[in-house]
Protein backbone atom coordinates (compact mmCIF):
# COMPACT_ATOMS: atom_id res chain seq x y z
CA UNK A 1 0.00 0.00 0.00
CA UNK A 2 1.10 3.45 -1.18
CA UNK A 3 -0.02 5.92 1.74
CA UNK A 4 0.31 9.30 1.91
CA UNK A 5 -0.31 11.29 5.20
CA UNK A 6 -0.98 15.17 6.00
CA UNK A 7 1.81 15.88 3.80
CA UNK A 8 2.44 19.51 3.51
CA UNK A 9 5.41 20.87 1.28
CA UNK A 10 6.76 24.80 0.97
CA UNK A 11 8.82 26.19 -1.26
CA UNK A 12 10.02 29.35 0.76
CA UNK A 13 6.87 31.02 1.52
CA UNK A 14 4.83 29.48 -1.23
CA UNK A 15 2.42 26.28 0.24
CA UNK A 16 2.55 23.58 -2.51
CA UNK A 17 1.22 20.83 -0.75
CA UNK A 18 -1.30 21.33 2.27
CA UNK A 19 -1.86 18.20 4.56
CA UNK A 20 -2.80 15.80 1.42
CA UNK A 21 -4.02 12.37 2.26
CA UNK A 22 -4.55 9.71 -0.30
CA UNK A 23 -3.92 5.86 -0.07
CA UNK A 24 -3.07 3.76 -2.96
CA UNK A 25 -3.64 0.12 -2.69
CA UNK A 26 -1.87 -2.71 -4.88
CA UNK A 27 -3.76 -3.19 -8.45
CA UNK A 28 -5.72 0.43 -8.27
CA UNK A 29 -5.29 2.47 -11.27
CA UNK A 30 -5.64 6.52 -9.33
CA UNK A 31 -5.44 9.60 -11.10
CA UNK A 32 -4.36 12.72 -10.08
CA UNK A 33 -6.11 15.84 -11.79
CA UNK A 34 -5.98 19.69 -11.14
CA UNK A 35 -4.85 22.99 -12.85
CA UNK A 36 -0.85 23.37 -13.63
CA UNK A 37 0.66 24.61 -9.99
CA UNK A 38 -1.69 22.65 -8.10
CA UNK A 39 1.05 20.45 -6.43
CA UNK A 40 0.10 17.04 -8.66
CA UNK A 41 4.43 17.33 -9.58
CA UNK A 42 5.37 18.19 -6.53
CA UNK A 43 3.02 15.09 -5.05
CA UNK A 44 4.56 12.86 -6.95
CA UNK A 45 8.34 13.82 -6.50
CA UNK A 46 7.66 13.42 -2.78
CA UNK A 47 6.36 9.95 -2.91
CA UNK A 48 9.65 9.51 -4.61
CA UNK A 49 11.95 11.10 -2.17
CA UNK A 50 13.07 14.11 -4.45
CA UNK A 51 11.62 16.56 -2.12
CA UNK A 52 11.62 16.72 1.72
CA UNK A 53 8.16 16.65 3.47
CA UNK A 54 7.90 19.69 5.61
CA UNK A 55 5.47 17.87 6.96
CA UNK A 56 3.13 14.51 7.20
CA UNK A 57 4.13 11.14 5.92
CA UNK A 58 4.81 8.90 2.91
CA UNK A 59 4.93 5.21 2.96
CA UNK A 60 5.58 2.70 0.49
CA UNK A 61 4.65 -0.72 1.73
CA UNK A 62 5.36 0.40 5.35
CA UNK A 63 9.00 2.14 4.53
CA UNK A 64 9.14 5.72 5.05
CA UNK A 65 10.61 7.85 2.25
CA UNK A 66 11.61 10.46 4.72
CA UNK A 67 14.15 7.68 6.64
CA UNK A 68 17.16 7.45 4.36
CA UNK A 69 17.50 4.14 5.55
CA UNK A 70 14.12 3.36 3.98
CA UNK A 71 14.30 5.61 1.23
CA UNK A 72 16.26 2.95 -1.23
CA UNK A 73 13.97 0.07 -0.13
CA UNK A 74 10.69 2.53 -0.70
CA UNK A 75 12.14 3.40 -4.37
CA UNK A 76 12.98 0.22 -5.22
CA UNK A 77 9.39 -0.32 -4.85
CA UNK A 78 7.85 2.67 -6.88
CA UNK A 79 9.23 3.17 -10.36
CA UNK A 80 8.94 7.03 -12.18
CA UNK A 81 8.12 8.47 -15.84
CA UNK A 82 8.49 11.67 -16.23
CA UNK A 83 6.97 14.55 -17.95
CA UNK A 84 10.41 15.57 -19.78
CA UNK A 85 11.63 11.79 -20.20
CA UNK A 86 14.78 12.07 -18.16
CA UNK A 87 16.82 9.72 -20.47
CA UNK A 88 20.29 9.22 -20.03
CA UNK A 89 21.79 11.44 -23.37
CA UNK A 90 25.11 9.22 -23.35
CA UNK A 91 23.40 5.83 -23.69
CA UNK A 92 21.55 3.58 -25.94
CA UNK A 93 17.44 2.82 -25.43
CA UNK A 94 18.60 -0.36 -24.12
CA UNK A 95 21.27 0.94 -21.82
CA UNK A 96 18.94 3.22 -20.25
CA UNK A 97 16.77 0.26 -19.19
CA UNK A 98 18.83 -1.70 -18.01
CA UNK A 99 21.55 0.49 -15.85
CA UNK A 100 19.21 0.32 -13.00
CA UNK A 101 18.49 -3.27 -12.74
CA UNK A 102 22.50 -3.72 -13.04
CA UNK A 103 23.62 -1.47 -10.61
CA UNK A 104 20.98 -1.47 -7.98
CA UNK A 105 19.54 -4.76 -8.36
CA UNK A 106 22.96 -6.21 -9.45
CA UNK A 107 21.17 -8.52 -12.44
CA UNK A 108 23.37 -9.79 -14.35
CA UNK A 109 24.41 -7.79 -17.55
CA UNK A 110 23.45 -10.61 -20.42
CA UNK A 111 19.88 -11.22 -17.99
CA UNK A 112 18.82 -7.76 -17.69
CA UNK A 113 19.53 -7.39 -21.51
CA UNK A 114 17.44 -9.62 -22.59
CA UNK A 115 15.25 -8.26 -20.33
CA UNK A 116 15.87 -5.07 -21.69
CA UNK A 117 14.98 -5.77 -25.60
CA UNK A 118 11.86 -7.69 -24.56
CA UNK A 119 10.44 -4.28 -22.51
CA UNK A 120 11.05 -2.62 -25.59
CA UNK A 121 9.75 -4.78 -27.84
CA UNK A 122 6.79 -4.60 -26.16
CA UNK A 123 6.21 -0.85 -26.96
CA UNK A 124 7.73 -1.58 -30.27
CA UNK A 125 10.83 -0.34 -30.13
CA UNK A 126 12.08 -4.09 -30.52
CA UNK A 127 14.55 -2.33 -33.47
CA UNK A 128 15.55 1.02 -31.64
CA UNK A 129 17.10 -0.76 -28.58
CA UNK A 130 20.51 0.28 -29.73
CA UNK A 131 19.50 4.03 -30.45
CA UNK A 132 20.25 7.05 -28.62
CA UNK A 133 17.54 9.44 -27.09
CA UNK A 134 18.44 11.91 -29.77
CA UNK A 135 17.81 9.32 -32.09
CA UNK A 136 14.62 8.82 -31.15
CA UNK A 137 11.13 10.83 -31.80
CA UNK A 138 9.70 12.08 -28.74
CA UNK A 139 6.54 9.27 -28.08
CA UNK A 140 9.71 6.80 -28.03
CA UNK A 141 11.41 8.56 -26.16
CA UNK A 142 8.41 7.99 -23.94
CA UNK A 143 8.41 4.51 -24.21
CA UNK A 144 11.82 4.01 -23.66
CA UNK A 145 11.29 5.85 -20.12
CA UNK A 146 7.95 3.64 -19.50
CA UNK A 147 10.09 0.40 -19.88
CA UNK A 148 13.09 2.04 -17.98
CA UNK A 149 10.88 2.69 -14.84
CA UNK A 150 9.15 -1.33 -15.95
CA UNK A 151 12.41 -2.85 -15.66
CA UNK A 152 12.68 -2.17 -12.18
CA UNK A 153 9.91 -3.75 -11.41
CA UNK A 154 8.25 -1.63 -9.35
CA UNK A 155 5.52 -2.63 -7.01
CA UNK A 156 3.57 0.94 -7.83
CA UNK A 157 3.96 3.40 -10.88
CA UNK A 158 4.12 6.79 -10.62
CA UNK A 159 3.76 9.02 -14.05
CA UNK A 160 4.30 12.54 -13.87
CA UNK A 161 2.21 14.03 -17.05
CA UNK A 162 3.86 11.92 -19.44
CA UNK A 163 2.60 13.20 -22.55
CA UNK A 164 2.11 16.65 -21.47
CA UNK A 165 5.42 17.40 -24.17
CA UNK A 166 4.10 14.97 -27.06
CA UNK A 167 1.80 15.95 -29.57
CA UNK A 168 -1.76 13.99 -29.92
CA UNK A 169 -0.22 11.02 -32.19
CA UNK A 170 2.83 10.08 -29.63
CA UNK A 171 0.28 10.55 -26.81
CA UNK A 172 -1.78 8.12 -28.07
CA UNK A 173 1.18 6.14 -28.67
CA UNK A 174 2.14 6.01 -25.15
CA UNK A 175 -1.56 5.83 -23.79
CA UNK A 176 -1.87 2.80 -25.85
CA UNK A 177 0.76 1.52 -23.41
CA UNK A 178 -0.74 2.67 -20.19
CA UNK A 179 -4.10 1.09 -21.30
CA UNK A 180 -2.43 -1.81 -21.72
CA UNK A 181 -0.29 -1.73 -18.17
CA UNK A 182 -3.39 -0.63 -16.84
CA UNK A 183 -5.34 -3.83 -17.82
CA UNK A 184 -2.84 -6.35 -16.73
CA UNK A 185 -2.98 -4.70 -13.46
CA UNK A 186 -0.22 -2.59 -12.40
CA UNK A 187 -0.56 -0.24 -10.15
CA UNK A 188 -0.56 3.64 -11.38
CA UNK A 189 -0.49 6.85 -9.54
CA UNK A 190 -1.13 8.86 -12.77
CA UNK A 191 -1.08 12.70 -12.92
CA UNK A 192 -2.53 13.91 -15.82
CA UNK A 193 -4.27 16.16 -18.38
CA UNK A 194 -6.10 13.67 -20.20
CA UNK A 195 -9.01 13.57 -18.93
CA UNK A 196 -10.93 11.04 -20.88
CA UNK A 197 -7.97 8.74 -20.48
CA UNK A 198 -7.90 9.01 -16.84
CA UNK A 199 -11.69 8.35 -17.00
CA UNK A 200 -11.38 4.99 -19.37
CA UNK A 201 -8.28 3.66 -16.85
CA UNK A 202 -8.78 4.84 -13.67
CA UNK A 203 -10.41 3.44 -10.36
CA UNK A 204 -10.36 5.79 -8.51
CA UNK A 205 -9.88 9.99 -9.66
CA UNK A 206 -8.60 12.86 -7.26
CA UNK A 207 -8.75 16.71 -7.48
CA UNK A 208 -5.95 18.20 -6.23
CA UNK A 209 -6.26 22.50 -5.94
CA UNK A 210 -3.76 24.79 -4.49
CA UNK A 211 -1.99 21.90 -2.83
CA UNK A 212 -5.81 20.41 -1.05
CA UNK A 213 -6.91 17.04 -2.56
CA UNK A 214 -10.49 18.62 -3.02
CA UNK A 215 -12.22 15.76 -4.19
CA UNK A 216 -11.15 11.20 -3.73
CA UNK A 217 -14.11 9.63 -5.43
CA UNK A 218 -13.88 6.18 -7.89
CA UNK A 219 -14.14 7.35 -11.64
CA UNK A 220 -18.00 7.08 -12.37
CA UNK A 221 -18.62 9.30 -9.15
CA UNK A 222 -16.02 11.33 -9.70
CA UNK A 223 -17.89 12.62 -13.20
CA UNK A 224 -21.42 12.50 -11.69
CA UNK A 225 -23.34 15.51 -10.92
CA UNK A 226 -23.93 14.61 -7.72
CA UNK A 227 -20.57 13.53 -7.27
CA UNK A 228 -17.47 15.38 -8.11
CA UNK A 229 -19.12 17.85 -10.39
CA UNK A 230 -21.27 18.59 -7.30
CA UNK A 231 -17.78 20.70 -6.85
CA UNK A 232 -18.53 23.52 -8.55
CA UNK A 233 -14.00 24.04 -9.22
CA UNK A 234 -13.84 20.55 -10.75
CA UNK A 235 -17.19 21.29 -12.85
CA UNK A 236 -14.97 24.32 -13.95
CA UNK A 237 -12.14 22.76 -14.27
CA UNK A 238 -13.37 19.47 -16.36
CA UNK A 239 -15.43 22.15 -18.45
CA UNK A 240 -12.91 24.16 -19.53
CA UNK A 241 -10.48 20.75 -20.27
CA UNK A 242 -13.10 19.91 -22.36
CA UNK A 243 -13.38 22.80 -24.40
CA UNK A 244 -9.86 23.11 -25.44
CA UNK B 1 87.49 33.14 -29.16
CA UNK B 2 83.63 31.87 -29.03
CA UNK B 3 82.69 29.29 -31.53
CA UNK B 4 79.24 31.38 -33.41
CA UNK B 5 78.18 28.42 -35.88
CA UNK B 6 75.72 26.01 -35.79
CA UNK B 7 76.35 22.61 -35.41
CA UNK B 8 75.11 19.04 -36.02
CA UNK B 9 74.84 18.42 -32.57
CA UNK B 10 72.36 21.18 -31.54
CA UNK B 11 69.79 19.46 -33.10
CA UNK B 12 70.74 16.48 -30.61
CA UNK B 13 70.32 19.17 -27.91
CA UNK B 14 67.54 21.12 -29.12
CA UNK B 15 66.01 17.28 -29.15
CA UNK B 16 66.95 17.17 -25.50
CA UNK B 17 65.17 20.21 -24.62
CA UNK B 18 62.11 19.13 -26.38
CA UNK B 19 62.35 15.89 -24.44
CA UNK B 20 62.61 17.08 -21.36
CA UNK B 21 60.00 19.69 -21.75
CA UNK B 22 57.06 16.89 -23.68
CA UNK B 23 58.35 14.90 -20.35
CA UNK B 24 57.69 17.44 -17.89
CA UNK B 25 54.36 18.25 -19.57
CA UNK B 26 52.84 15.29 -19.71
CA UNK B 27 54.06 13.98 -16.03
CA UNK B 28 52.69 17.46 -14.62
CA UNK B 29 49.44 16.85 -16.85
CA UNK B 30 48.57 13.55 -15.84
CA UNK B 31 49.06 14.68 -12.32
CA UNK B 32 47.35 17.84 -13.05
CA UNK B 33 44.39 16.52 -14.26
CA UNK B 34 44.41 13.46 -11.44
CA UNK B 35 44.50 15.88 -8.49
CA UNK B 36 42.13 18.12 -10.30
CA UNK B 37 39.26 15.70 -10.84
CA UNK B 38 39.87 14.39 -7.66
CA UNK B 39 39.16 18.19 -6.15
CA UNK B 40 36.05 18.19 -8.64
CA UNK B 41 34.66 14.94 -6.46
CA UNK B 42 35.46 16.03 -3.22
CA UNK B 43 33.18 19.55 -4.24
CA UNK B 44 30.85 16.98 -5.92
CA UNK B 45 30.18 15.21 -2.68
CA UNK B 46 30.39 18.56 -0.45
CA UNK B 47 32.63 17.34 1.94
CA UNK B 48 32.99 19.91 5.02
CA UNK B 49 36.03 22.09 5.63
CA UNK B 50 38.11 19.86 2.83
CA UNK B 51 35.95 21.80 -0.29
CA UNK B 52 36.33 24.74 1.35
CA UNK B 53 40.18 24.23 1.45
CA UNK B 54 40.73 23.04 -1.66
CA UNK B 55 38.53 25.94 -3.20
CA UNK B 56 40.83 28.68 -0.97
CA UNK B 57 44.16 26.58 -2.79
CA UNK B 58 42.93 26.81 -6.41
CA UNK B 59 41.93 30.11 -5.78
CA UNK B 60 45.48 31.19 -4.97
CA UNK B 61 47.30 28.96 -7.79
CA UNK B 62 44.81 30.77 -10.41
CA UNK B 63 45.43 33.94 -9.35
CA UNK B 64 48.79 34.44 -8.84
CA UNK B 65 52.07 34.27 -11.54
CA UNK B 66 53.52 30.81 -12.59
CA UNK B 67 56.36 32.43 -11.89
CA UNK B 68 55.98 33.43 -8.19
CA UNK B 69 54.90 30.04 -7.61
CA UNK B 70 57.90 28.51 -8.99
CA UNK B 71 60.35 30.60 -6.81
CA UNK B 72 58.38 30.15 -3.92
CA UNK B 73 58.33 26.14 -4.04
CA UNK B 74 62.30 26.52 -5.44
CA UNK B 75 63.63 29.09 -2.68
CA UNK B 76 61.17 28.94 0.07
CA UNK B 77 60.25 24.73 0.55
CA UNK B 78 64.07 24.35 1.21
CA UNK B 79 64.05 27.61 3.47
CA UNK B 80 60.81 26.61 5.65
CA UNK B 81 60.50 22.67 5.42
CA UNK B 82 64.61 22.13 5.27
CA UNK B 83 63.58 19.84 2.75
CA UNK B 84 65.86 19.37 -0.91
CA UNK B 85 64.39 20.34 -3.89
CA UNK B 86 65.93 20.09 -7.15
CA UNK B 87 64.69 22.55 -10.58
CA UNK B 88 63.14 19.34 -11.37
CA UNK B 89 61.06 18.63 -8.44
CA UNK B 90 60.34 22.63 -8.11
CA UNK B 91 59.11 22.08 -11.95
CA UNK B 92 57.05 19.20 -11.37
CA UNK B 93 55.43 20.45 -7.94
CA UNK B 94 54.38 23.70 -9.51
CA UNK B 95 52.89 22.94 -12.66
CA UNK B 96 51.53 19.91 -11.62
CA UNK B 97 49.21 22.26 -8.78
CA UNK B 98 48.83 24.83 -11.46
CA UNK B 99 47.48 22.40 -14.17
CA UNK B 100 45.26 20.94 -10.91
CA UNK B 101 43.82 24.50 -10.01
CA UNK B 102 42.56 25.10 -13.56
CA UNK B 103 41.71 21.69 -13.84
CA UNK B 104 39.18 21.81 -10.66
CA UNK B 105 37.42 24.37 -11.92
CA UNK B 106 36.99 22.68 -15.40
CA UNK B 107 35.69 19.73 -13.44
CA UNK B 108 33.27 21.55 -11.54
CA UNK B 109 31.77 23.36 -14.10
CA UNK B 110 31.45 19.97 -16.47
CA UNK B 111 30.01 18.57 -13.63
CA UNK B 112 26.96 20.76 -13.43
CA UNK B 113 26.79 21.11 -16.47
CA UNK B 114 24.94 18.05 -16.74
CA UNK B 115 21.12 18.40 -16.14
CA UNK B 116 19.25 17.58 -12.98
CA UNK B 117 16.69 15.96 -14.31
CA UNK B 118 19.00 13.37 -15.69
CA UNK B 119 20.59 13.34 -12.08
CA UNK B 120 17.18 12.83 -10.32
CA UNK B 121 15.97 10.38 -12.40
CA UNK B 122 18.56 8.36 -11.91
CA UNK B 123 19.02 8.82 -8.18
CA UNK B 124 14.71 7.76 -8.75
CA UNK B 125 15.55 4.74 -9.37
CA UNK B 126 17.85 3.77 -6.31
CA UNK B 127 21.40 4.72 -7.61
CA UNK B 128 24.11 5.60 -5.56
CA UNK B 129 25.25 8.76 -5.85
CA UNK B 130 28.37 7.38 -7.12
CA UNK B 131 26.96 5.46 -9.42
CA UNK B 132 25.17 8.56 -10.84
CA UNK B 133 28.69 9.78 -10.66
CA UNK B 134 30.51 6.74 -12.38
CA UNK B 135 27.86 6.35 -14.83
CA UNK B 136 25.58 8.94 -15.33
CA UNK B 137 27.75 12.08 -14.61
CA UNK B 138 31.23 11.19 -15.60
CA UNK B 139 30.92 10.01 -18.88
CA UNK B 140 29.03 13.30 -20.05
CA UNK B 141 31.10 15.56 -17.98
CA UNK B 142 34.27 13.87 -19.68
CA UNK B 143 32.82 14.58 -22.91
CA UNK B 144 31.68 18.37 -22.24
CA UNK B 145 35.42 19.05 -20.76
CA UNK B 146 37.64 17.95 -23.15
CA UNK B 147 37.37 21.22 -25.30
CA UNK B 148 38.34 23.68 -22.51
CA UNK B 149 40.94 21.14 -21.16
CA UNK B 150 42.77 20.65 -24.67
CA UNK B 151 42.49 24.48 -24.35
CA UNK B 152 44.29 24.69 -21.28
CA UNK B 153 46.76 21.84 -21.55
CA UNK B 154 47.84 23.60 -24.69
CA UNK B 155 48.81 26.86 -22.57
CA UNK B 156 50.33 24.79 -19.84
CA UNK B 157 52.52 23.43 -22.65
CA UNK B 158 53.73 26.98 -23.47
CA UNK B 159 53.74 27.71 -19.57
CA UNK B 160 56.31 24.90 -18.64
CA UNK B 161 58.97 27.09 -20.56
CA UNK B 162 59.31 29.35 -16.92
CA UNK B 163 60.78 26.70 -15.61
CA UNK B 164 64.36 27.59 -17.47
CA UNK B 165 64.70 29.93 -15.29
CA UNK B 166 65.57 27.85 -12.29
CA UNK B 167 67.57 25.61 -14.48
CA UNK B 168 65.68 23.14 -15.83
CA UNK B 169 67.19 22.18 -19.14
CA UNK B 170 64.03 22.38 -21.65
CA UNK B 171 63.54 23.24 -24.75
CA UNK B 172 63.37 27.19 -24.17
CA UNK B 173 66.47 26.77 -21.66
CA UNK B 174 68.58 24.67 -24.27
CA UNK B 175 67.34 28.06 -26.83
CA UNK B 176 68.13 30.14 -24.57
CA UNK B 177 71.96 28.25 -24.29
CA UNK B 178 72.24 28.06 -28.17
CA UNK B 179 71.44 31.67 -28.43
CA UNK B 180 73.81 33.08 -26.28
CA UNK B 181 76.37 31.01 -27.69
CA UNK B 182 75.51 31.81 -31.68
CA UNK B 183 74.70 35.36 -31.24
CA UNK B 184 71.74 34.39 -33.73
CA UNK B 185 68.57 34.84 -31.93
CA UNK B 186 66.16 35.14 -34.94
CA UNK B 187 67.33 31.67 -35.84
CA UNK B 188 66.98 30.12 -32.63
CA UNK B 189 63.96 31.50 -31.44
CA UNK B 190 62.04 30.55 -34.58
CA UNK B 191 63.15 26.93 -34.38
CA UNK B 192 62.64 26.83 -30.70
CA UNK B 193 59.07 28.29 -31.48
CA UNK B 194 58.34 25.98 -34.02
CA UNK B 195 58.90 23.21 -32.19
CA UNK B 196 56.24 24.26 -29.41
CA UNK B 197 54.15 25.52 -31.94
CA UNK B 198 54.27 21.39 -33.53
CA UNK B 199 54.06 20.16 -29.76
CA UNK B 200 51.41 22.07 -29.01
CA UNK B 201 49.24 20.67 -32.07
CA UNK B 202 50.08 17.68 -31.21
CA UNK B 203 47.98 18.06 -27.92
CA UNK B 204 45.59 19.79 -29.91
CA UNK B 205 45.10 17.08 -32.02
CA UNK B 206 44.95 14.32 -29.55
CA UNK B 207 42.12 16.56 -27.31
CA UNK B 208 40.37 16.38 -31.06
CA UNK B 209 40.19 12.82 -31.73
CA UNK B 210 39.45 12.00 -28.00
CA UNK B 211 36.36 14.44 -27.98
CA UNK B 212 35.29 12.93 -31.04
CA UNK B 213 35.42 9.74 -29.45
CA UNK B 214 33.91 10.78 -26.37
CA UNK B 215 30.94 12.76 -27.76
CA UNK B 216 29.86 9.82 -30.18
CA UNK B 217 26.41 10.19 -29.04
CA UNK B 218 25.49 13.32 -29.89
CA UNK B 219 27.49 13.47 -33.57
CA UNK B 220 24.07 12.67 -35.29
CA UNK B 221 22.31 15.77 -33.73
CA UNK B 222 23.41 17.73 -37.01
CA UNK B 223 23.81 20.78 -34.76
Amino acid sequence: MLKVENVKKAFGGTVVLDGVNLTVNPGEVVSILGSSGSGKSTLIRCINGLEKLDGGRITVDEFDVSRPKELSEARKRSGTVFQLFNLYPHMTALQNVTLAPIEVLKRPKPEAEAEGRALLASVGLGDRADAYPAQLSGGQRQRVGICRALAMKPRYLLLDEVTSALDPEMTAEVLAILAKLAGDGTTMVFVTHEIEFARQISERIVFLEKGRLLVDLPTDQFFAPTGGMAQPRVAQFLSKMRKD
Amino acid sequence: MRYTEFTPFDIWLLAQGLGVTLGLFLATSLIGVFVGVLWGVVRFYRVPVLTQVITFVSEILKNSPVLVQLFLVFFGFPAFFKVNVTPVDAAIITLSANTAAFVYVIAVSSIESIGRDQIEAARVFGLTRWQVLRHVIAPQAAAFSIGPLTALLVNQLQVTSLISVIGVMDLAKIGANLNLRTLKPFIVWTVVGILYYLAAKLVAAVGAKLEQRLRAHSTFRGL
